[in-house]
């Protein structure tokens, strides 16, 4: 029958057009995904790590405020030993059999896994992004490149949208309370933790985070339409201005 | 339960208004968490008129959805497939719909959806582009369907009526005001939307439905090819 061919065509060339959709932007932004949903579970857990270990060890959580370093040293060393190291004489904590802690320790061995996961997926991230947008990453970082990518959707859209709204991506909150109530307006999105804007002073924030992202802007086009490396020349100049 | 207005729709009452549902053409599908009943040995399938434009007009009680047992229909915009799972219900085993959409990431559902029935074809094309897909319709089809946000829908929506639609066919157009001005009121991008549709020669305006409260500053236009 005609249309049981013609459907047969349509499922054929459907997954074939699929399958040739994927590209690097998809796999970009699944991989800064995930590292968000890594980041925002392994939050969660070591909160609770945290809350229960203290009913045995106290000491330690208050005195090891890095959760990876809390992690490992809770695997690592025996209660024993960080007292000693705390150079403490009397703990808070109870003496629970081993049975009880173990629980814990398995809840600090999976917390342990998701940060490994997290520092490989970091080292994926910058391969890929080194060939998808070589420029963009050189400025800004891999992370901070992936998650402007992330917002626009692809490095097409990110070469065609304007400078401002790289400035605000990640702001949107912020922007569209400034839009509808006349609040501040922000001034800058995901960009913000730009070694150079984090470590600026106030009253330069705002300046630096339009030159930034005019120079985003620049290699982000540099990057779509595959011209000569700019990136780091970019770089380079917002250094010398700012840094 | 009694049947409407409308080819395998039927109604029952309930607390507010009516629920709706379709008489299932293919048995033990289920695709989307819906509610199903059985009567009869016959399984009919809940729709949900906020998650479905064609089925909100049907609610708000519009004259004509083209669309019966056996109609070959062309959908344009399907996404997930939701409505399409309805209208493939409608149509039954003898009719034939073809979906399309241009984001890769809904027609990979959609090849799902597809696979389980017979009478659902997917693909994935943008219908800014007709001839990209005209080779997959091979006589002209009795009801156009079209749902998509875009600016310029009300063209695109003319442009594949010319082509695909056979006389005394209907065309059914849901107008999303929002997506095309969003600075306008709704009430007048309606309008323009009317003249628009009132002012092409090959197709007449049979009747048109505001979509609301299921679905906000929406409208679905029913036209017929002359």
């Amino acid at each position: 029958m005609e249309w049981q061919r013609l459907r047969e065509k349509a499922f054929t060339t459907t997954k074939e057009a699929l399958a040739a959709s994927v590209n690097d932007n998809h796999l970009i932004i699944q991989a800064v995904a995930s590292m968000e949903d890594l980041d925002r579970t392994s939050n969660t857990l070591i909160k609770r790590l945290r809350e229960w270990y203290s009913l045995y060890g106290p000491e330690f959580s208050h005195a090891v405020t890095d959760n990876e370093a809390f992690t490992r040293r809770v695997l690592e060393k025996s209660k024993q030993e960080q007292l000693q190291e705390l150079q403490c004489k009397q703990s808070m904590g109870a003496d629970l059999q081993e049975q009880d802690v173990q629980e814990m320790l398995a809840l600090a061995g999976m917390i342990r896994a998701m940060h490994e996961e997290r520092a490989r997926l970091e080292r994926y991230l910058e391969t890929i992004m080194q060939r998808h947008c070589p420029n963009i990453t050189a400025i800004a970082g891999p992370t901070i490149a992936a998650r402007l990518l992330q917002e626009a959707g692809s490095l097409r859209q990110l070469a065609i949208i304007q400078a401002s709204t790289i400035q605000m991506y990640g702001a949107e909150k912020a922007l569209f309370r400034h839009l509808k109530t006349g609040a501040k307006p922000p001034k800058h999105g995901h960009i913000i933790n730009h070694p150079l804007i984090a470590k600026a002073q106030a009253k330069d924030k705002g300046k630096i985070a339009r030159a930034l992202a005019d120079k985003l802007s620049i290699a982000a086009k540099v990057d779509y339409f595959k011209g000569d490396p700019i990136g780091d020349e970019l770089r380079k100049a917002l250094e010398e201005r700012f840094g | 339960m009694k049947p409407a207005r409308f080819d395998n729709i039927y109604e029952e009452k309930a607390k507010k208004g009516m629920k709706l549902f379709t008489k299932s053409a293919y048995e033990d599908f289920r695709g989307f968490e819906e509610a199903i009943i059985t009567k009869d040995d016959q399984q009919y399938r809940e729709v949900d008129p906020e998650r479905s434009k064609l089925f909100a007009a049907v609610a708000k009680g519009i004259s004509q959805i083209g669309i019966r047992e056996g109609s070959s229909v062309l959908y344009l915009g399907a996404s997930h497939g939701y409505t399409a799972s309805y209208c493939s219900d409608i149509i039954g085993k003898q009719g034939k719909i073809l979906c399309v959409d241009v984001a890769p990431r809904v027609v990979r559902d959609l090849v799902f959806l597809c696979e389980k029935r017979d009478n659902m074809a997917p693909l994935l094309a943008d219908c800014r582009q007709p001839e990209t897909y005209k080779e997959f319709i091979s006589e002209n089809v009795d009801v156009v369907f079209q749902d998509i946000a875009q600016r310029d829908q009300v063209s695109i929506f003319l442009k594949n009526c010319d082509q695909f639609l056979k006389q005394g066919g209907f065309g059914l157009l849901a107008v999303k005001a929002r997506s095309i001005d969003v600075t306008k009121k709704p009430a007048l991008v309606f309008k323009q939307a009317y003249q628009e549709l009132d002012k092409a020669r090959s197709t007449v305006i049979v009747d048109k439905r505001e979509l609301a409260p299921y679905e906000k500053d929406h409208v679905l236009f029913v036209v017929k090819k002359r």
